[in-house]
């Protein structure tokens, strides 16, 4: 039995089906509650639940995520809402100091079983600091998982599979294709393992590597190039542990590739990635990695935010710089 | 509804047949499988089968007519069916079957190799059905074009309106045989069909010509090409500047089972590949005066040219090689050897191969006949004229010993000498090298075993002869060395078969082998 | 929504939740179609709200209260007591049990209803506007779109509609208490069928007309016996009046009308109702921003498959011509849905019917003798009186008649008109028989049920061909 979502309620759903089977399971955040979640992630949840497992809090990042790690090291599985990707700086001293760094620090007495739920990128006209993608400052951290999924089917699954996950998990959630399109995800709990990429396209000519809202608009340059060049998308799913074997399997069939991500240029994951490709496979290289990506500035105001998000125009103009070389 | 039959394809290399006999009527039932018609090919006679079951609506040929194969030959009526292709198909392949045990019959002495012709008319008959098949299963475009809706009053219920638009079949083209002409959903499917089979024929005359090819046509020769190789970015550059392909740098080491090729490869490739280019440059440039030559094609030459040509290819030549023990032979020739001397004539041993040669043509006289091909005949000679190949400067003659079985083996060999000489300084008469009923060739005097002589057209056959020497012999179980005559005689296969040669081989074979043979003769 | 804006996505946005939209809307989730439907007003348009139901609950209560109080012919005697307020309570009962109906299918069928004003941004990209509901606007991201925004009364000049002393028909079939007298500013059919359930409610009505008959476009003798039946009932007509202005006085409005010559007449009573046809929408749904142009008459313009210039966006109903019927509507908007969904469907119907629910109806389909001949048909016209029905006779309606026109070579039927009792039912079957591609035959030859109105039908086919039992035929 499968109902036809979109990827925020997806999450609503995984929540949900997680929350019914496992009492330990608790949501946190603002507005989560009698509000259901400013992008309806958790309607319906605090009515089903109650106030003891789905709890509004005050508006105090740094104590969300404090609390839940506090949570998490007793027994429970807190799921905490940062609202905004961009808000969780306060909260960040909270996340790399004590929950990346509690398995480590008490030799594995203790770990931090929490999942940071939070919806980021940009592309929905918003102001200052809501359109964060800072997923690389989370990927630079041993001890935290992170993920971005793409899909509603990829979201209910990969939410659950954090929940089950022993070791924090921060879970960025692409809000611009929130409500973009529905798909058929099953009922019930399921698993999408983590640190596994998907192969959404097979190619010979050029691999790209994407994930979270801009799979889309690559997968829309490759069916518009799809005469010219056979492009390999690959959404990778989780930024940490990334899968290695995947990507070096795609570069040495192809032997090019593009990265593809909204985050800025300097220091983001296109960077880590193309390191490890020439790394692993230098001798298949026949051009250099491409990245196409968001530029190295803050986030625009939305007048501009069609410049700064690598859309489909300027994905095809990289790709085709990376197959002509 | 209408179902036309085509002539199938009755067997290998067969192009037409012709209609012995019709085994139904106009209006006559029929069921599927039922002989309709007797038909003549080159090969054999054979039934044809109905494809449908139905009645006979028209026969389009009369007995005796000779048809092409693919040719409408019948049309059936057959109700409400819809692929026309699947089950032509099945009466060809059937037809086929039939057929072809006939052919391979004849093809059973395993000689007559297929000339130029077959492999047309065979690659056709494979290939036909497949065309022919897929367009008419499909009956109109997949996806149904969109159709523009037809100004002005239509006469078809709304769903026979939609049946067209789904077959892609514009309403205005199809006649309704409903009351006053109103379109019904079987006009819409009819009108359909016919659409898709006027494709398919389309299709089917289209690819025809491209069957036709051989079959096997001679592979390109392949070029060592991998797809994939690896190398630095460095040695990619590399080969990118000098214009190298990668893939076709030979490679001599490898990594995780791919070829690796590095930059000194690459540069040593690019360095080969720029000396071949010059020295072709350089050939092509005419510096050629020391690498090729040309000599005018013509005289003797171009006369011995043109009759080879004309023999072989209108002759279908066969070999046939034996070897016989000459050891008698030899003894005999050196017995008498000093007496021809005394007489000034020199002996060799091709008098005695000429005489056992008549000896034999007497028992085999279709060996020494001419095919009338105008006339339809075969002209049995009962005279013997051999023509002996003769090597001159201008190239091969072949002189002619006339009435052979009238001469002494003196005679013949001053004879022999007589006309080599005077081929050599060219002033045989012309006469002298005509009329020859059967010739001998004697390559052996220079050297070899066996040959495939070209006949001495219009001859029917012609002997070569290998090197007299001693070769191994198997006697009682023994090797033993003894002089043996290796024999190649080529005949034309349409006059006579291979058993025959080999029972006149075999005859000759005797006389040599016991040349006191002869003296009976 | 607290900040920045997610625009959802969907497959088909439909815009205008009428009898084109929500047709289109429903047939494309059967279709499993991921649908979006707006609706600014009300689910089911003007048909379900302001039109063809209304009208037709009014027109039968009113029969109903008239039939009653005149039947003494039949010994029936009675004087209906008729409490308009409650009249007009229930006709809005039957409308929101039928717009509540649609609601319902529309979710059963996976469509979301989205309440708010729709308007393109660009050409996959509208946004809605839910005024007044403090949310403010959304953006929602689309394949594939369907205009169906409808039509609305034409405003005239001088006459701009205040819902008091200038009603629309909307307006007019909403008051609360019948007034004492009307001015009815057009007889084309909706200005007739509000005139007789006014009149027959005892409204003093006057009907001011530009052309010189009552329903212009119908043939004089279809006309004729509407018009007949609408003086009897005590209605006044003036033909060749252009309204002009009108002010307000003591009684209520004074309307001046001018004719040809110039010469002015006036009308005054308590109201008066503007019904000088309907104008379509196309304001309201931005099409600058999708560059989609408009005609002369401010229409649509669509191809036979319903699909605008722009191959994903697609116009059905009022918004692209005439007729302006709601059945042409949702024809077009079922079409639209299929196309949409990769059927192989098209506009391809021979012919719409059409009715006037005025006393008597008139049901009209396809041609008629005129149309046949220009089109380069030889007409045989079949005609039966439903005087010579034995039903008609029965139900105290015998006025009118069944008019069949066909080809007379072929038989095939090519329109009629019928203008009596049920003539509004008795259309369908030979709006059937053209589209089937019967003949007068095949028509005649089937039974039909006795004794019903039908059989006039099968009778006029029979006339048609000559033999017809119960007239003489010619």
């Amino acid at each position: 039995m499968a109902e036809s979502l979109t990827l925020v309620q997806a999450v609503r759903d995984g929540l949900h089906d997680k929350m019914a089977e496992d009492d330990a399971v608790i949501v946190m955040g603002e507005d989560v509650g009698a509000n259901g979640g400013v992008f309806r992630a958790t309607e319906g949840l605090y009515d089903e639940f109650g106030e003891d497992r789905v709890i509004d809090t005050p508006l105090s990042e740094s104590g969300i995520v404090g609390t839940a790690i506090g949570m998490a090291a007793y027994g429970l599985k807190p799921v905490p809402e940062i609202q905004f990707s961009g808000f969780m700086y306060p909260g960040f001293d909270q996340l790399i100091s004590h929950a990346a760094r509690l398995r480590n620090r008490s030799r594995g007495r203790f770990s931090a079983p929490l999942v940071l739920r939070a919806p980021m990128g940009g592309g929905i006209r918003a102001p200052e600091l809501h359109s964060e993608s800072k997923e690389a400052f989370y990927s630079h951290e041993p001890g935290l998982k992170v993920v971005i999924p793409s899909t509603p089917h990829d979201t209910k699954g990969l939410l659950i599979a954090a929940i089950d996950d022993p070791d924090p998990v921060v879970f960025l959630e692409p809000k611009k294709i929130y409500r973009s399109f529905r798909e058929d995800v099953p009922d019930g709990t399921y698993e999408v393992p983590l640190g596994e990429a998907a192969v959404r396209r097979e190619g010979a000519d050029l691999s790209v590597f994407t994930w979270g809202a801009m799979t889309r608009p690559t997968l829309a340059a490759a069916e518009t190039l799809a005469d010219e060049i056979d492009l390999e998308v690959v959404d990778l799913r989780t930024l940490s542990p990334i899968d290695w074997d995947t990507i070096v399997e795609s570069f040495k069939k192809t032997g090019r590739a593009a990265v593809v991500h909204e985050a800025p240029k300097t220091g983001g994951l296109g960077a880590e990635i193309a390191a490890t490709i020439q790394e692993e496979a230098l001798l298949y290289q026949e051009a250099p990695v491409e990245r196409i990506t968001g530029f190295d500035v803050q986030y625009p105001l939305y007048a501009l935010e069609d410049y700064y998000l690598p859309e489909a125009a300027r994905v095809e103009a990289g790709i085709r710089e990376a197959f002509e070389f | 509804m209408a179902r036309e039959f085509k002539l199938p394809d009755v067997g290998e290399g067969v192009a037409e047949g012709e209609i012995l006999e019709w085994l139904v009527e106009e209006g006559d039932a029929v069921t599927e499988d039922q002989p309709v018609a007797e038909v003549e090919t080159d090969k054999a006679v054979v039934e044809v089968p109905s494809p449908v079951n139905g009645t006979v609506r028209e026969i389009h040929y009369d007995p005796g007519s000779v048809v092409e194969v693919g040719s409408v030959i019948v049309t059936f009526d057959v109700e409400g069916e819809e692929a026309a292709g699947e089950e032509v198909e099945a009466a060809e392949s059937e037809a086929t079957g039939e057929a072809a045990p006939g052919a391979a019959e004849s093809e059973a002495t395993g000689e007559a190799a297929p000339g130029a012709a077959e492999p047309e008319a065979g690659g056709e008959a494979a290939a036909k059905p497949a065309p022919g098949d897929g367009a008419v299963e499909t009956g109109a475009p997949d996806s149904p074009a969109e159709l523009e809706i037809d100004e002005g009053r239509q006469f078809a219920p709304p769903s026979v309106r939609r049946l067209a638009r789904e077959l892609g079949v514009s309403l205005a083209t199809v006649e309704g045989t409903g009351p006053s002409g109103r379109i019904t959903a079987q006009d819409v499917r009819a009108a359909a069909e016919a659409a898709a089979a006027g494709t398919a024929a389309e299709e089917e005359s289209a690819t025809r010509p491209r069957d036709s090819e051989p079959a096997d046509a001679t592979p390109a020769p392949e070029v060592e090409r991998r797809d994939r190789t690896l190398a630095t970015p460095k040695a990619r550059g590399v080969a990118a500047d000098l214009g190298v392909d990668i893939d076709q740098v030979p490679a001599v080491e490898e990594r995780e089972g791919e070829a690796l090729v590095t930059e000194a490869a690459i540069r040593q490739f690019a360095d080969a590949q720029q000396a071949a280019q010059t020295a072709d440059a350089a050939a092509v440039a005419g510096t050629a005066g020391e690498r090729e030559e040309r000599v005018e094609y013509r005289g003797v030459r171009r006369t011995i040219g043109d009759r080879m040509e004309e023999s072989k290819y209108t002759a279908p030549h066969v070999s046939h090689h034996d070897t016989v023990d000459a050891s008698r032979l030899v003894e005999v020739r050196a017995e008498l050897k000093e007496r021809a001397e005394a007489r000034e004539v020199k002996l060799t041993y091709m008098p005695f191969v000429m005489k056992a040669v008549v000896a034999a043509l007497k028992e085999f006289p279709f060996l020494n006949s001419t095919l009338d091909e105008e006339a339809d005949e075969i002209v049995l000679k009962h005279y013997y004229h051999i023509g002996i190949a003769v090597a001159t400067d201008a190239g091969l003659m072949v002189p002619v010993v006339e009435n052979v079985d009238q001469k002494g083996i003196l005679q013949l060999a001053q004879e022999v000498t007589d006309l080599a000489a005077q081929a050599r300084d060219r002033s045989i008469a012309l006469e002298d090298l005509q009329g020859s009923t059967f010739s001998i060739t004697n390559f052996g005097a220079i050297g070899g075993e066996y040959a495939t002589p070209i006949i001495n057209y219009p001859e029917v056959g012609i002997l070569g002869l290998g090197a007299i020497q001693e070769r191994p012999v198997a006697v009682d179980g023994e090797v033993v060395a003894r002089p043996t005559l290796p024999l190649s005689l080529s005949i034309d296969h349409r006059v006579v078969d291979g058993a025959i040669a080999a029972e006149f081989t075999n005859t000759v074979m005797e006389y040599v082998k016991n040349p006191a043979l002869l003296l009976i003769e | 929504m607290v900040v920045g804006d997610v625009s959802t996505g969907t497959e088909l946005a439909v815009i205008g939740a009428g009898t084109g939209g929500y047709v289109a809307a429903i047939r494309a989730g059967q279709l499993g179609m991921d649908v979006t439907l707006f609706e600014d007003d009300a689910v089911g348009g003007t048909c379900l709200n302001y039109g063809c139901i209304p009208s037709k609950a009014l027109i039968t209560a009113t029969d109903v209260a008239h039939e009653a109080g005149n039947a003494e012919e039949m010994g029936v005697y009675a004087d209906p007591e008729v409490a308009v307020d409650e009249m007009v309570e229930w006709k809005n009962g039957v409308v929101s049990q039928l717009t509540g109906g649609v609601e319902k299918l529309c979710k059963a069928n996976g469509v979301e209803v989205v309440e708010g004003r729709a308007e393109f941004q660009d050409e996959h990209t509208l946004r809605v506007a839910h005024g007044g509901q403090g949310q403010g606007s959304e953006t929602y991201e689309f394949e594939h779109a369907i205009i169906a925004t409808g039509s609305r009364p034409i405003e005239i000049p001088g006459f701009e509609f205040d819902g008091d002393h200038v009603l629309s028909s909307r307006h007019a079939l909403d008051f609360a208490g019948e007034p004492d007298s009307v001015v009815v500013v057009g007889a084309g059919y909706i200005g007739m069928e509000l005139s007789m359930v006014l009149a027959k409610l005892d409204v003093d009505v006057t009907v001011v007309e530009m052309l010189e008959d009552v329903l212009p476009g119908y043939e004089d003798d279809l006309a004729r016996p509407v018009k007949k039946r609408a003086e009897e009932l005590g209605i006044d007509f003036s033909f060749g009046q252009a309204a002009d202005s009108w002010e307000e006085t003591e009684e209520g409005v004074l309307v001046r009308t001018e004719d040809e010559e110039g010469n002015v007449s006036e009308f005054e009573a308590e109201k008066t109702i503007v019904a000088v046809g309907r104008a379509p929408v196309t304001d309201t749904v931005n099409l600058e921003a999708i560059g989609l142009e408009t005609d002369d008459d401010g229409f649509i313009e669509t191809d036979d498959r319903a699909r605008t210039e722009l191959e994903h966006i697609y116009a059905v109903g009022d918004v692209v011509g005439e007729p302006m019927l709601a059945h042409k509507a949702s024809k077009e908007g079922t079409v639209a849905a299929e196309v949409i969904a990769g059927e192989a469907s098209a506009l391809d119907y021979q012919a719409i019917p059409a009715a006037v629910f005025t006393d008597p109806e008139i049901g009209t389909v396809g041609m008629t003798e005129a149309a046949a001949e220009e089109e380069g048909f030889e007409p045989v016209v079949g005609r039966f009186p439903f005087r010579a029905s034995g039903r008609a006779l029965t139900t105290g309606h015998s006025d009118g008649f069944v008019r069949v026109v066909a080809d007379e070579d072929s038989g095939f039927i090519l329109g009629a008109q019928v203008v009596g009792p049920e003539a509004s039912e008795l259309i369908a079957e030979l709006a059937l028989a053209i589209e089937m591609g019967a003949t007068l035959e095949d028509v005649a030859t089937t039974i039909h049920t006795h004794p019903t109105l039908a059989e006039s039908v099968m009778e006029a086919t029979e006339n048609a061909l000559g033999h017809a039992i119960h007239i003489l035929n010619r």
